[in-house]
């Protein structure tokens, strides 16, 4: 009995210090700007599609005439729509889940890839670690911009339409580590040294031990706050390519509809509502990945 | 003793934090006088820092003098402009940090930063001014003074960059040199020589120096009088030799129990508990939760500085104990 | 005398320093951080190891417990190779070699996880060792609390609640979690405040006294080596310059060095005559140290023969070893003292 309760104790305390980066958190309003606009994001990638009153990459206006109307005109058209008959509203609603997945997906692949490499690289010492080093600066000076072009250009000609979009965040992640790779073997590197590492050493504790019990949990919160940047970075680089037209012309999003827009300059609006959704998503999450590493950091206060 | 040349008044600097107001300096008042070199004592928290900061009016911010005077050959330093009070810094008072590393600027090399200090308070060409950058090397013993001039303090060792700190800080020939912990972060061998360079400093120039420390071995040697701080506030003033022997605070008697000696073994007395949190200190006398000689008035009631022939302590009960050094 | 707990001998870690950049470095030199260091250490005693920065005191601790890999050397606890031990052993001699030789570190917001509780910091060397069966840990981890001054509460607490000196006995906890007969203590105290300072000695002396713990005590704080060591080892740049009892070398230091460091402490005494031999020039660095007696440059007493000949660490007196060619001169009423030129 007693025990239980101090354990229920001891779950107090972790949510407690949970509340405690939260209450920092709170404090910081842009952080909660940022918080604000990632949930708009989200709200939208999870239930845009009940909103949107046409299917995605579907030309409703075709045969009505309603081509390139501009906004706040019609209300079953609210954002005008495209010369080619897409509604413009219908189509920024159905990307947001295409450019929230783009961004989430690959994030997850390079802080799998960029975790394990530096961690690995800043926790063994000698040749494997510095190979591991020298892999990563090779991928962090690759002209990756080009490469990611070059890549999806290929890849999504090759492969079957419709998968373009998983192409893409099969490519944004793998180019997309090199950074957090960097950042975990620095942070790996000085916990190493860290004397709380050294004295559970001294205690006997396997490597295994101090590995997942002791620096995986202390690299966390970087971690954290560097993947939330990685996700507004993958979110625009989708835009950049997709609107260079590298991307997949059948998969709606933002940076598509960029494309769409750039042949029809003086329909301002097909350009301008996803330009603004893809301004909004990036810096929610900056400004999210801001806040948390304030909050989870406040030694840089102190 | 000389002319009193400083007087602290019931000095009060708080720091107003998110966490609240610390009260790291709360109602302090003593006296320096001319030529003396007088301690001041405490542990981390005692205000002995932000005090000598209060002097300079250097408190840096979230910091602020609340109340209190300083006056200095008759005139309060609080009521100084800030372009007053810049005349006076550096010229009249000088201090030296516990961290040369910090207090020097990388980017300078050592006659450009002894030069500043000399031409913003004199008139004199780069020569005279270069001459006397010398003269203060050679004053603070640092070997091979002119080639000294041309380093960067990156290329000094940390003995040296205190040295040079010392020797910027001179001068001007300044009243009054406090020194803040001037060996704290120096190895022991070169914590000798900067305190042999004090020493030999003050007696040469008659200097009245302002030795902050938490170090009693320290106030024994390089001091005459020494003031306690305990919590923001004094608990005893008293002269060097005999507070030693006779203290009449029981934090100072706390305080040399709980201090080994290289002499000799002895039996250490822990101060129990901690220092206390300054936002929210100790009702009373600050020391109560900590005293072994509480009553229910130290609980109650703040004891007032009380002044008897050269000597003062804060404490209720002070003439009833006789307290005794080791 | 008791038995032999910790025996070093020869004990050598350089590390090679070299010049900036991957590709293109160069080798400049050694830092001669423990150069053939030999010690012992008897059962229930305390050994202070002193010296300035860059002595090696650090890594020596250290190195003894394998922290640090040693470049040759041996170390004996109770008799067993622990180097070997600990590389090709048997298991349950390993576990027994880690759990009998603890560490206790310099800086106390360093050496606790800031993710764990208390709880999870002392009970981590159950968890490790097994060495007691698990419905017993709690009881265990509030003892210990208990032991070192804490309160049962605090175990649920994160480091970072905690003040300077209350981190320091989590940090004691936590080693003596393991049941140790052994215990490096690299400056524990230096970073607390005075009033603080003399709590966390007095639970050092007492774990001596009570639970019959040798403590390696590093400090550079003479006043508290002597008052909680009963013997002490002088280092300077890697080597062994005195060692012997405490009290004797307080009393009557018999390597220049030593007489150096001791009349550098002021004592809280205004009325002690002070009679202080200053010593000049820097701590001179350990990449690549002076020839002959590595002290030389600094030495008051130095001649031609300290430059070329390095002095041999040897016992003057029974149990106190010098490393100086001229100890004996410097024995009281026995041979005056070497002129001082300066």
């Amino acid at each position: 009995m007693e025990t239980s309760n101090k354990k229920l104790a001891k779950k107090r305390r972790s949510a407690s210090q949970l509340a405690v980066v939260w209450r920092r958190f709170r404090r910081n309003k842009a952080a909660i700007a940022g918080l604000v606009l990632v949930g708009f994001v989200v709200f939208m990638a999870v239930f845009g599609s009940f909103f949107a009153p046409f299917p995605p990459r579907s030309f409703p206006c075709l045969y009505k005439g309603c081509t390139s109307l501009p906004p706040f005109q019609d209300w079953s058209h609210p954002l005008g729509t495209e010369p080619s008959g897409i509604d413009v509203y219908s189509e920024i609603l159905q990307s947001a889940r295409n450019d929230l997945y783009v961004g989430l997906a690959a994030t997850l692949i390079s802080v799998a890839i960029g975790l394990g490499i530096g961690v690995a690289s800043g926790y063994s010492s000698g040749v494997s670690g510095a190979l591991l080093l020298g892999i990563t600066q090779v991928f962090l000076v690759l002209p990756v911009l080009v490469l990611i072009l070059l890549f999806s250009r290929i890849l999504v000609l090759l492969v079957a339409q419709g998968f373009g979009l998983t192409i893409i965040v099969l490519i944004l992640g793998i180019f997309g580590w090199p950074g957090i790779a960097y950042i975990t073997r620095g942070e790996t590197l000085r916990l190493k040294e860290a004397e709380f590492i050294q004295a559970t050493k001294a205690l006997g504790a396997s490597k295994s031990r101090i590995l997942f019990r002791h620096i995986m949990p202390n690299i966390l919160s970087p971690v954290i706050v560097i993947a939330t940047l990685t996700v507004a970075a993958n979110i625009l680089t989708e835009a950049a390519i997709s609107f260079l037209g590298f991307g997949d012309p059948n998969t709606s999003t933002w940076g598509q509809m960029l494309n769409d827009g750039f042949s029809w300059l003086n329909y301002w609006w097909i350009s301008f509502f996803p330009g603004i959704m893809i301004v909004f998503s990036t810096l929610g999450f900056n400004l999210l990945g801001d806040g948390l590493s304030e909050a989870l950091n406040p030694r840089l206060k102190e | 003793m000389g002319e009193e040349i400083l007087r602290v008044e019931n000095l009060k600097t708080y720091f107003f934090t998110e966490a609240g107001v610390v009260k790291a300096v709360d109602g302090v008042s003593f006296s320096v006088y001319e030529g003396e070199p007088l301690g001041i004592v405490g542990e981390t928290g005692s205000g002995k820092t932000v005090t000598s900061l209060s002097i300079m009016r250097i408190v840096p911010p979230p910091g602020k003098i609340i109340s209190g005077r300083i006056i200095y050959r008759g005139e309060d330093l609080l009521e100084k402009s800030e372009d007053e009070m810049r005349k006076i810094r550096g010229k009249k008072i000088a201090i030296v940090f516990q961290d040369p590393n910090s207090s020097l600027d990388p980017l300078f090399t050592v006659e450009s930063q002894l030069n500043e200090v000399i031409m913003a308070h004199l008139k004199v060409t780069k020569q005279e001014a270069r001459n006397r950058a010398l003269e203060l090397l050679k004053m603070v013993r640092i070997p091979d003074p002119e080639a000294r001039l041309k380093a960067y303090p990156h290329e000094l060792s940390g003995g040296m960059r205190q040295r040079v700190a010392i020797a910027r800080a001179l001068a001007n020939e300044p009243d009054i040199l406090i020194a803040d912990e001037p060996t704290t972060n120096l190895d022991v061998t070169i914590q000798a020589q900067i305190i042999e360079l004090l020493k030999e400093l003050q007696s040469k120039l008659k200097m009245t120096l302002i030795m902050i420390t938490h170090d009693m071995g320290l106030v024994a040697e390089t001091t005459k009088r020494v003031v306690v701080l305990y919590a923001g506030s004094v608990a005893e003033i008293a002269p060097t030799n005999e507070i030693f022997k006779s203290m009449r605070h029981p934090y100072t008697a706390a305080l040399l129990k709980a201090v080994p000696r290289i002499d000799r073994r002895k039996e250490l007395k822990p101060i129990p508990g901690s220092i206390p949190n300054l936002i929210d200190p100790p009702s009373g006398c600050r020391f109560h939760p900590r005293c072994p000689y509480v009553i229910q008035r130290c609980i109650e009631e703040v004891p007032e500085l009380e002044f008897t022939d050269q000597r003062a302590v804060a404490c209720h009960r002070w003439k009833e104990l006789s307290l005794k050094g080791e | 005398m008791g038995k032999t707990l910790i025996e070093v001998v020869n004990l050598v870690k350089y590390f090679a320093v070299y010049t900036r950049g991957i590709l293109l470095r160069r080798k400049i030199g050694d830092v001669h951080a423990v150069d053939d260091v030999s010690l012992k250490i008897e059962e229930g005693e305390n050994l202070g190891l002193v010296g300035e920065t860059g002595c090696g005191k650090t890594t020596l601790g250290k190195t003894i417990l394998n922290l640090i890999e040693p470049d040759s050397g041996k170390v004996y606890f109770e008799g067993l190779d622990v180097y070997e031990t600990l590389r090709s052993g048997p298991e349950e001699k390993k576990k027994y070699l880690r759990r009998s030789m603890q560490m206790i570190f310099q800086n106390p917001y360093g050496s606790l996880d800031p993710r764990m509780t208390v709880y999870d910091i002392i009970s981590e060397p159950f968890v490790i060792h097994r060495h007691i069966p698990r419905d017993e840990w709690e009881e265990r981890v509030y003892s210990l609390l208990r032991l070192v001054g804490l309160e049962d509460y605090h175990a649920e607490r994160y480091p970072h609640e905690f003040s300077g000196g209350q981190r320091q006995r989590i940090s004691i906890a936590r080693a003596l979690a393991t049941d140790p007969k052994f215990i490096v203590a690299d400056e524990p105290v230096s970073s607390l405040d005075v009033s603080v300072r003399a709590q966390v000695l007095t639970l050092l002396e007492n774990l001596q006294k009570e639970k019959k713990i040798s403590f390696l005590y590093i400090s550079h704080d003479l006043s508290s080596v002597r008052q909680i060591t009963q013997s002490v080892a002088v280092m300077y740049l890697g080597k062994i310059f005195e060692y012997g009892p405490t009290d004797e070398i307080f009393e009557e230091p018999l390597n220049p060095y030593t007489i150096a460091l001791l009349s550098a402490i002021p004592v809280p005494d205004p009325e002690r005559k002070i009679n202080r031999i200053v010593l000049p020039g820097d701590v001179p660095s350990p990449i690549n140290p002076p020839s002959g007696c590595r002290f030389h440059p600094r030495c008051p007493w130095a001649t031609e023969k300290c430059k070329k000949e390095e002095p041999e660490l040897r016992e003057v007196r029974k149990g106190h070893f010098v490393a100086c060619h001229y100890a004996e001169n410097f024995m009281k009423g026995e041979k005056p003292l070497p002129t001082v030129q300066q």
